[in-house]
């Protein structure tokens, strides 16, 4: 074990972790906007929002993420209208498009996600709430998201930890992320195993931190859930 | 080519999956722990990262056994098995949660029931067990394979001629970008929606021993 | 002048598909009456009931709570609430008690029962958790405002359940089969929290299959049949001579 070698690979490596970060965290927060946004339309009454958000869900949830990634960022520069357009500046940065795309296509599994968790809502509460007078988004607000949210909250962790794993594709649309640079070092030393190991090492303890983090949010929501606690002194 | 690819991957890791499992549910310390890390790591991290390891390492390793062997130069590893084995081992590592959910979700009670008639193990394993796991595993089966199909779209990278490469190569000449890349998109949801209906009538049909009020998972 | 009644419902119907469920049912309720609604399983005793707080909306019809008309227009064909807003309004006047209790089970008992006035009613959080410890003693489980639903046996969910609906203050209490989900022992606790609304003056409306409670406590009686009132009256009435033949073979069920 070349440890001179293993802790200079770490060093090049943690380097590159900020842009991870800032994929991650920036795609996540987006995606999970745009998803409530996406799950309003599905669940709502209009009839073509709700077309439009299935299409939506089919189209992002049925096609690979490079794909995706690749239609932002080579396809889109295609049209003239998007490069004489004002956002083309923003548009142009490889970083901005792997957000997007990011954002786009977690916003897809995460609606999805939330949608049965909503469906997972017990109708009887949902009716008590009604019968007391409450209705629209007082109804959402008080009843329905706080519990959606709660039945919703392990298979969306999941998939915030692919999320993590995925900004590695930002590499191939040439985002200097830690996989980019691994793959950089890779080709320049050929010491595969080990730039690897530090490499697996760094997601490896990303993804338990947010598994940790999000184990934290779902015991702290389900207080209701576990056994009552010893009987309190009259 | 990706079908191709997808189904060898598959099949590398049921076999993969299979061992890893046992192994995490055989009670043995050393077992269970090899099976965590096994899965750990190849969920925990990227694919993109693994392809890199099965490909430079598998070549690096190619390589050297060329060398040993009197072999000068560099030998690459043929990108269709590098791809098969990267996109198997990661699947291996799905499918061993899978069968082991699966083994889990089985009732005691069936298999006592199975026990207290007499059957021998073998038996029991063959006709209660082996039914009731295929069972219970076509759902995650089912997003097993939708992964590896996405997963085998990364295959590109190592230059496999398939349909995310092709898709690439024709618009990179032609500069069409956008349209081919949607035409390679709609491909991969035909692709997706197709297994996906299979997959649901494979389901009702395993289930339909089981009352019609258990809904998805 | 003539008291306005609590609640006025003016020949009521309503069809689920081809089934015609309520055929016109027409009740008025003043002012500290109990009204026991007995009837057969699909005599329509609770679509009528969720018909008043339009839990389920009737086909056609009037329903007037303390002088004031739920508006309804026809819309697509069908008929629909006038405005969301009036039903909310109309809905807080009303109580509502549930089967199987209804409490929302991620917040404790204590949340249950201010999360009405509080966030509906828009009373000031310190007042309304006064009178929820209020309540709750009232209803015999004051030391449980902390505990979630989860935590209480069926009897004391519903007793937690009526608090809950008495904190919005309600002109009108709606039962809906308050003890039928209940263990045989735990009937008892909550049946006596409702004889005391009773003797207080509580406007009570009742679906139930409790007899004592219809011959004892209730100063009135319906008897539903084929979604129709067959009869109604005192209890002294239905129970005694007056009753219809129907009536008499309905109770006969519950003699041993």
């Amino acid at each position: 074990m070349d440890i001179e070698f293993l802790s200079s690979t770490m060093v090049t490596l943690l380097k590159a972790l900020p842009m991870t970060l800032a994929l991650f965290a920036l795609s996540v927060s987006i995606g999970c906007v745009l998803a409530l946004v996406i799950v309003w339309m599905r669940v709502g009454g209009n009839r073509y929002l709700a077309g439009f958000a299935k299409g939506y869900i089919f189209v992002f949830r049925g096609s690979p993420l490079l794909i995706q990634m690749f239609l932002v960022f080579y396809g889109l520069a295609q049209f003239d209208f998007i490069r004489n357009g004002p956002l083309w500046p923003l548009l142009r940065e490889p970083f901005v498009c792997a957000v997007l795309s990011l954002a786009l296509c977690t916003a897809g599994y995460s609606a999805e996600i939330f949608r049965g968790g909503i469906r997972s809502v017990p109708p009887r509460e949902i009716e008590a709430a009604r019968a007391i007078g409450m209705s629209g988004f007082l109804l959402v607000r008080r009843i329905i998201a706080p519990i959606a949210l709660r039945f919703a909250l392990p298979a969306y962790s999941t998939e915030v930890v692919l999320m993590m794993k995925s900004t590695s594709l930002a590499s191939l649309v040439t985002v200097w992320e830690v996989t980019g640079v691994a793959q950089r070092l890779i080709s320049h030393t050929y010491r595969t195993m080990e730039v690897f190991l530090c490499a697996a090492v760094i997601y490896l303890v990303l993804n338990f931190i947010v598994l940790q983090a999000m184990a934290l949010l779902e015991h702290f929501l389900s207080r209701h859930l576990r056994a009552a606690p010893p009987a309190a002194k009259a | 080519m990706t079908l191709a690819v997808t189904a060898v991957a598959l099949l590398i890791g049921a076999v993969l999956g299979a061992v890893v499992a046992a192994a995490k549910l055989s009670g043995n310390r050393v077992l269970v722990f090899l099976g965590s890390v096994y899965t750990t790591i190849f969920r925990g991290v990227p694919e993109l990262l693994i392809i890199y390891l099965i490909y430079f390492g598998g070549s690096s390793a190619v390589t050297a056994i060329g060398q040993a062997m009197g072999y000068e130069g560099f030998l690459g590893l043929p990108s269709f098995a590098a791809g098969a084995l990267a996109v198997g081992i990661i699947s291996g590592s799905y499918q061993a949660e899978v069968f082991r959910g699966a083994y889990l979700a089985v009732a005691r009670g069936e298999l006592e029931a199975a026990s207290a008639i007499g059957m021998s193990r073998g038996l029991r394993f063959r006709r209660i067990i082996m039914p009731q796991v295929l069972r219970y595993a076509l759902p995650g089966f089912g997003n097993v394979w939708q992964l590896s199909l996405k997963d085998s779209a990364l295959i590109s990278v190592t230059g496999l001629a398939e349909l995310m490469r092709t898709s690439q190569v024709a618009a990179g000449s032609t500069r069409q970008y956008f349209l081919f890349f949607i035409v390679g998109g709609a491909l991969y949801l035909i692709l997706t929606s197709l297994s996906d209906q299979v997959f649901n009538r494979a389901e009702r049909r395993a289930n339909r021993s089981m009352p019609s009020a258990m809904g998805q998972v | 002048m003539p008291e306005v009644p609590r609640l006025s419902v003016r020949d009521i119907r309503k069809s689920f598909g081809a089934h015609e469920v309520l055929r016109g049912i027409s009740l008025e309720a003043r002012d500290g009456d109990v009204i026991s609604l007995l009837g057969a399983s699909g005599s329509g005793k609770s679509t009528f009931l969720r018909c008043i707080n339009l839990l389920e909306v009737a086909d056609s019809g009037e329903v007037w709570v303390d002088g004031e008309q739920i508006r309804m227009v026809q819309k697509g064909g069908k008929n629909r609430p006038a405005s969301q807003k009036q039903v909310d309004h109309i809905r807080a006047e009303l109580g509502m008690v549930f089967q199987s209790f209804n409490l929302w089970s991620h917040m404790t008992i204590l949340q249950n029962v201010i999360e009405g006035p509080v966030h509906v009613l828009k009373r000031p959080r310190a007042e309304c958790v006064e009178e929820a410890h209020a309540l709750l003693k009232k209803v015999g489980i004051g030391d449980k405002a902390n505990a979630y639903p989860a935590h209480l046996s069926g009897g004391q969910q519903q007793r937690a359940a009526i608090a809950r609906a008495l904190a919005m203050k309600p002109k009108l209490m709606l039962f809906d089969e308050p003890t039928s989900a209940l263990d045989p022992e735990l009937v008892g606790e909550v049946l006596r929290v409702m004889r005391a609304l009773a003797e207080e003056g509580t406007t009570m409306l009742v679906v139930t299959h409790e007899m004592g409670f219809a011959r004892n406590v209730s100063n009135r009686v319906a008897f539903m049949r084929e979604g129709l009132v067959d009869s109604m009256g005192s209890p002294q009435e239905m129970f005694g001579a007056g009753a219809s033949p129907a009536f008499r073979q309905f109770i006969g069920h519950f003699q041993a």
